[in-house]
């Protein structure tokens, strides 16, 4: 092919695609030519001379412009009089490069030499040791003594908060601007920058809060000494003394890998604890990256001490610690007793195994369908098995040509890694549509954007839908050109959300979206790699919750039901009234989240839980659980990729699995012998869910080579995120990409008219929760109740910027701090606050003074 | 708020540039003009104006000597004291002035006349001791030629004449 290149590193013969840069082609051969300042994901600048290296380019006569010759008859090399930077130079056809040489060794050990001159060498103390790239490639390529005065060295500052998250330690860094480069590049927050001058030269920041960014933790991934470590993990503990724990995010659809590292230490009393949690690399999903809320947010799981320990049951009005026998007996008997009125609740961040186990309890063990999740959000999982986001597919080939819809979502708030593709994706050159009701962060890099007004998110999207139905129809309408060029795109991939809508808007909307992908102008998008439907779910495992059949109407794998249970509504309304005995939550707090006001007529309330909230204190009977952390399983993310996440710590007090004791109650209710490892469970999902056959626990451990290449002692090339020996996950196939999907004859709806102020919640991805405030380290970055909304609005209101105010929300009145903005006329928004479906009318009440 | 004050100065100089964010060098001379240095307001203002993050501003602010980050004296002698001029006696020539001016670098002396300056290279390394003030150079400094020239200067000062800005100086060159 005419656009590979052939070239000859250290004699070994190369071919790589035109354009590619020395030291990745000798990396695809093995050759590592050492770096600090390239980041094979940040464009090259040549900066820290490390890579320098030999390179004879095949010398032209002037004057015929044809190749000079040797007596072999083979094109003379000119390797000129200096040592070329490998990171900025392309390679060329028949071109020679040599890393080995004298004169490339001296410039290696002289350019470490040069850097040493002024790092403190405090290794013993520095984080970083252990896993160093100065430290590794000093051993590798460097002086064994130096020429330096001890004494004679510039010291700097070594604790310089570039916030609370992230410190600087001012004399270890060696000024390669990695992380300046990843903060302006790759994810647009170009809140670092350098100061001064030589060897003054700092890091610092304006921001307010200080390193105002989702991203902060990936430059101390990404720096290459100690200079850059996270308030969380700096002084936590020696890298070798840790063992690595592949895991996966639990806070948003994304599925980001992740790895945890763990040591037992005796500062914890002997436990093992999760001391950080870092990227692992899924080019299909995250790629080298995580946000901070992934990475702070963990500390939930295996160290905060308000998690559940045993097993409770009241007795006499007081919630007392009994036996696991003594529970699950009393469990079991109280839900059998009810007959057809029990019903069970549960939340979306349980695993697979755990939500399969769950349908089953009540569908085979206590013969009723009313189940669901507790917090409906977000609907449209049946139209994602039909036209969900193709197998095959990643939003990193999306570009030039291709499109990119995203409908009633900030996904910087609610899915930032999605957000940072999408992004990317439109700077490649795709085209960017956003459908929303006021401006975020992607109208940016958006080419079409439409602003509907409140409520009328199901109009906008039937609009473009049927703008796009009738070709060439450009009535000079913004949203009618977003269609031509939705519809014309070579791949097209639609994000949906629930950000001012309801759940049964969202339902309508899927199916309009997903009949924009079955259209057939041209071959049609859906079923095609690189091409379908992407639900902004609200939580990690919602789409494994879907295909369990967590759902009143639907089995596992979509099984439609013929007489569908009692969906979350109907049960809360049961509850209240007395049609329901007997209820079973299982992670989940509709009680807290506002759901449910109290007990209401429940003769019989089961509660499994990792905490005591709020719904917990009012239970029977409260089932300890572990959290993913502590145990093995599989989450589905939003592009329906199943992945495996592996147990990082021994599990906290007697808890167990939650699948482990919904397979006990099981027992009790004549379920026969539970099984006992969520592998076999999941072996019976597999059967059970028909998307999912094929899969097993081998299968989602499989790995592939991936490009750029990082892990162990390539600390140095991309980075310190972990390479994925534990599974890259596989992707159920959509209906459409085997052409059983047909269009939705969608029901017309009536369109929204808005009396007065709409208010409409927005997402934060610090949004307070009893998750995330179990990480103290993000204690000053979570949201505060905020109304925002334009300066005529707040004026008519006498409403000024800091005012606090009452905002009556669905029932109930939270206090929230006013802010001033380019909110579009006649709408509030509410942020910082648990989620309100829909677009309501703003009820303010007196402004609060003191 | 320079914003408001010289909004038809800065539509001037945004004129002159395709991106806005090129116009950030002029504008913090502006900004420096009238705030006598670049205070962390200061800094927002531009950055402001610009769609800029301020840690942009404070970068360039950081890496260019003739920007200041707190407050100086009317005039500010910048003395080279890079290599080549320390080789030709600009250490010892920055601790006569420090002396004669009763001032450690990089203070102002208590009258607000003078700020001494340690900077890099200002290219003229054959002409050293050297230093900078207003954007003129006076070279070959020895201790007599120092003190006429803080004379003259103390003279100007008392005459209540101003010396043109660094602003002006350069809009007189776009102009050229």
């Amino acid at each position: 092919m005419s656009d590979l290149v052939k070239l000859i590193i250290d004699g070994v013969e190369v071919e790589v695609p035109k354009g590619t840069l020395i030291v990745d082609a000798a990396k695809q051969i093995g050759n590592d030519i050492p770096v600090f300042c390239y980041h094979p994901k940040l464009e090259p600048v040549g900066m820290c001379r490390m890579c320098l290296v030999e390179v004879g380019f095949p010398m032209r006569d002037r004057a015929t412009g044809e190749f000079v010759l040797d007596e072999n008859g083979k094109p003379k090399l000119n390797f000129g009089r200096g040592l070329q930077t490998a990171c900025t130079t392309p390679v060329g056809e028949g071109i020679e490069v040599r890393t080995t040489t004298e004169p490339v060794k001296d410039a290696q050990s002289s350019v470490l030499e040069f850097l040493l001159s002024s790092h403190p060498l405090d290794c013993p103390i520095c984080d970083k040791g252990g896993e160093c790239p100065l430290q590794n490639l000093t051993m590798q390529h460097g002086h064994g003594t130096t020429r330096m005065v001890y004494s004679d060295k510039l010291h700097l500052n070594k604790h310089v908060p570039l916030g609370e998250l992230i410190y600087l330690d001012q004399e270890r860094c060696i000024q390669c601007a990695r992380c300046i480069r990843f903060q302006e590049e790759v994810v647009d927050d170009p809140v670092i920058r350098f100061h001064n001058r030589g060897r003054r030269t700092e890091i610092v920041t304006m921001s307010d809060p200080g390193f105002n960014s989702y991203w902060s933790g990936n430059t101390t991934d990404i720096c290459p000494v100690g200079a850059l470590t996270t308030a969380d993990f700096r002084f936590g503990a020696r890298p070798w003394e840790m063992k690595p724990a592949a895991s996966l995010c639990t806070h948003c659809p994304v599925g980001c890998n992740t790895t945890f590292s763990t040591r037992r230490e005796a500062k914890s009393g002997g436990k093992h604890v999760i001391k950080r949690v870092m990227p692992r690399q899924n080019e299909w999903v995250n790629e080298l990256w995580m946000c901070d809320k992934g990475r702070f947010g963990h500390h939930y799981a295996a160290d905060s001490a308000a998690r559940l320990k045993r097993p409770l049951i009241r007795k006499n009005g007081e919630l007392v610690e009994v036996s696991w026998s003594e529970a699950l007996d009393f469990a079991a008997g109280k839900l059998q007793q009810y007959g057809t009125a029990v019903a069970g609740l549960s939340g979306d961040r349980l695993s697979n195994e755990d939500l399969f186990q769950f349908q089953k309890l009540f569908r085979k063990g206590l013969k009723s369908h009313n189940i669901d999740l507790a917090a409906r959000r977000l609907a449209g999982g049946d139209v994602v098995a039909k036209v969900g986001l193709s197998s095959g597919s990643n939003l990193k080939e999306l570009g030039k040509g291709d499109a990119i819809i995203v409908v009633a979502s900030d996904l910087h708030e609610e899915a930032p890694v999605w957000w940072l593709r999408v992004k990317q994706a439109a700077e490649r050159g795709a085209a960017l549509i956003v459908l929303n009701v006021r401006s975020t962060r992607l109208d940016k890099y958006a080419s079409h954007v439409r602003h509907y007004a409140p409520g009328q998110a199901v109009d906008a999207v039937r609009q473009l839908v049927n703008f796009a139905k009738v070709e060439g129809d450009s009535n000079g309408d913004a949203l009618s050109a977003a269609a031509e060029t939705a519809a014309n795109a070579n791949n097209l991939v639609i994000f949906y959300g629930s950000e001012g809508v309801d759940y049964e808007e969202t339902a309508v909307i899927a199916q309009h979206l997903a009949n924009l992908l079955l259209m057939k102008n041209g071959d049609g998008h859906a079923g095609r790699p690189n091409n379908g439907l992407i639900p902004v779910w609200p939580h990690n495992n919602t789409q494994g919750a879907w295909d369990m059949g967590v759902h009143p109407a639907f089995g596992p794998g979509y099984a439609a039901l013929e007489t569908p249970g009692l969906n979350a509504a109907a049960i809360y309304e049961g509850a209240a009234n007395g049609e329901i005995k007997a209820l079973f939550v299982m992670g989940a707090d509709p009680v807290g989240d506002g759901l449910m006001a109290d007990r209401g007529q429940l003769e019989f309330l089961a509660v499994q839980e990792l905490f005591l909230t709020e719904t917990a204190q009012l239970a029977d009977v409260v089932l300890p659980a572990q959290s993913w952390a502590e145990r093995e399983g599989t989450f589905t993310s939003g592009e329906r990729r199943v992945q495996r996440y592996y147990p990082a710590v021994l599990p906290i007090g007697d808890n167990k699995a939650d699948w482990q004791i919904l397979a006990e109650i099981g027992e009790r209710v004549g379920l026969g012998k539970p099984a006992f490892a969520a592998s076999l469970i999941f072996n019976e999902v597999a059967k059970a869910v028909t998307q999912y056959k094929g899969m097993d626990y081998r299968t989602l451990a499989q790995v592939v080579k991936q490009w750029p290449d990082v892990g162990g002692e390539d600390g140095y090339y991309a980075g310190n995120a972990q390479k994925n020996r534990a599974g890259l996950g596989q992707v159920w196939a959509s209906a459409a990409e085997s052409g059983d999907a047909v269009a939705y004859d969608v029901a017309e709806t009536a369109v929204h008219v808005n009396d007065g102020l709409a208010l409409i919640r927005t997402a934060a991805l610090y949004t307070p929760g009893t998750l995330i405030s179990q990480s103290d380290v993000l204690a000053d970055r979570l949201a505060q109740p905020t109304i925002s909304l334009n300066a005529q609005d707040a004026a008519q209101m006498e409403l000024a910027e800091g005012d606090l105010i009452d905002v009556n929300v669905a029932g109930d009145t939270i206090a929230a701090l006013v802010h001033i903005n380019n909110t579009p006329a006649g709408l509030m928004l509410l942020s910082g606050v648990p989620y309100v479906a829909g677009t309501a009318v703003a009820q303010i009440g007196q402004e609060i003074k003191d | 708020m320079i914003a408001d004050k010289y909004a038809e100065e800065i539509e001037g100089i945004l004129a002159r540039f395709p991106h806005k964010k090129s116009a950030v060098l002029p504008l913090m001379h502006l900004a420096q003009r009238e705030y006598g240095y670049m205070s962390e307001d200061a800094m927002r203002e531009v950055a402001g104006i610009l769609d800029l993050d301020p840690t942009h501003v404070l970068s360039l602010a950081g890496f260019y000597s003739l920007f200041h980050e707190e407050p100086t004296g009317k005039y500010v002698l910048e003395i080279c004291n890079d290599l080549a001029c320390a080789l030709r006696g600009a250490d010892e020539f920055v601790e006569m002035v420090c002396r004669k001016l009763d001032i450690p670098l990089g203070g102002t002396t208590e009258d607000g006349l003078f700020t001494v300056k340690g900077v890099m290279c200002l290219g003229a390394c054959d002409r050293a001791p050297m230093l900078q003030y207003n954007l003129k150079f006076a070279e070959h400094l020895d201790e007599e030629k120092f003190d006429n020239l803080i004379a003259y200067l103390r003279e100007e000062a008392a005459s209540g004449e101003e010396p043109p800005s660094v602003v002006e100086k350069i809009a007189a060159y776009a102009k050229k």
